[in-house]
C-alpha cells in the first residue's frame, strides 16, 4: 500500500479513486507512565513516554485507514492527512484520512 | 503550457515535475524513472537547477538538524546503576505509601466512632466498586496486551 501526502505520485497514474478513507485511534499509558511523565516535565526534555504514545496511535490509526482502503480494492492513498484532538488528559487521539486510489504505472 | 504543467495540481501543491526532483534527489524514483528525468534534465537546464536546488535544502536541511543520540545510548544511561536504583527506590516509596493511605483509610472508616454506618458503607462501596473495575479493566489489558502490536512501537 502506497501512502503519500501529495494529490499525484510521481511514475503513476490513478485509474480509479475510492473517495475518503479514514482511521482513528485513541490510546493513553498507564498511570506510572503518565507519574513519570508528569515529572518529566517539571525538569523539561523529551518526554519519551508520550513519544511513544503519539507512535503508537498514529501508527494504528494509519493501519485502520490502510485496513479501509483495502477493503475498497485500493492499493494507494493519497492525500494523506492528519489531525488530532485532546479528548482526555494524558489520552492521544489521531485522525489519519485521505483518498484511496487504484494507480498503475505509466 | 507542458503536457506535465497540464496535470499539476493547482494551489500551493507542489507540480509534478517538483516531486520528480524531490523523489530523485532523495534516491526514491525506480531506476527507469530515474534514467527518464536523467535524459530530460540533459536539455532541460531548468529541470537541472531545480534538482541542484534540492541537493542544496537536503545539505543544508541535514547541517540544521541536530544529531539525536542513538537508541544504545539512550539505553545505556537507563542502565545506569544510579539512575535505575534512584528510580526503584523512588516508585518502591510511591507505590508502599499509597498502600499504605489505602490501608489506613481502611482502618479509619472501620473505627471511627463519628461516622455512622450508611456514610462509612457508602464510601466502602465506593473505594470498593472502583477498585474492582480498576481491577478488572486491568485484567482485561493484560490479558490483550499480547496481541497488541503497537506497543512495539517506539516513536
Amino acid at each position: 500500500m502506497i501512502i503519500a501526502t501529495t494529490e499525484e505520485l510521481p511514475g503513476k497514474r490513478i485509474q480509479e479513486s475510492f473517495g475518503l478513507v479514514r482511521g482513528n485511534a485513541v490510546r493513553a499509558r498507564h498511570l506510572g507512565k503518565d507519574i513519570g511523565a508528569a515529572i518529566k516535565g517539571i525538569v523539561g526534555g523529551e518526554i519519551t513516554e508520550y513519544t511513544k504514545l503519539m507512535g503508537e496511535v498514529r501508527e494504528q490509526a494509519l493501519d485502520r485507514m490502510c485496513k479501509e482502503a483495502r477493503a475498497r480494492g485500493a492499493n494507494a492513498v493519497v492525500a494523506l492527512r492528519f489531525a488530532n484532538t485532546e479528548i482526555a488528559a494524558g489520552a492521544a487521539e489521531i485522525l489519519a484520512y485521505g483518498t484511496a486510489v487504484r494507480v498503475e504505472e505509466e | 503550457m507542458s503536457s506535465t504543467d497540464e496535470r499539476a495540481p493547482s494551489g500551493d501543491h507542489p507540480r509534478r515535475d517538483e516531486l520528480l526532483c524531490m523523489a530523485y534527489v532523495d534516491d526514491e524514483l525506480a531506476a527507469d524513472a530515474r534514467v527518464e528525468l536523467e535524459r530530460r534534465m540533459a536539455g532541460e537546464p531548468a529541470l537541472t537547477a531545480q534538482v541542484s536546488a534540492y541537493r542544496k535544502l537536503e545539505v543544508l536541511a541535514r547541517q540544521v538538524a541536530p544529531d539525536e543520540p542513538a537508541d544504545h545510548e539512550w539505553k545505556r544511561l537507563e542502565r545506569e546503576g544510579t539512575q535505575r536504583a534512584g528510580l526503584g527506590v523512588g516508585w518502591a516509596l510511591f507505590v508502599g505509601g499509597a498502600l499504605f493511605f489505602y490501608g489506613w483509610l481502611g482502618l479509619e472508616l472501620a473505627t471511627d466512632d463519628e461516622l455512622d454506618l450508611v456514610p462509612k458503607l457508602a464510601i466502602a462501596a465506593l473505594v470498593g466498586g472502583f477498585t474492582l473495575l480498576l481491577g478488572m479493566t486491568l485484567r482485561a489489558r493484560l490479558r490483550n496486551l499480547p496481541h497488541d502490536p503497537y506497543t512495539e512501537v517506539k516513536r
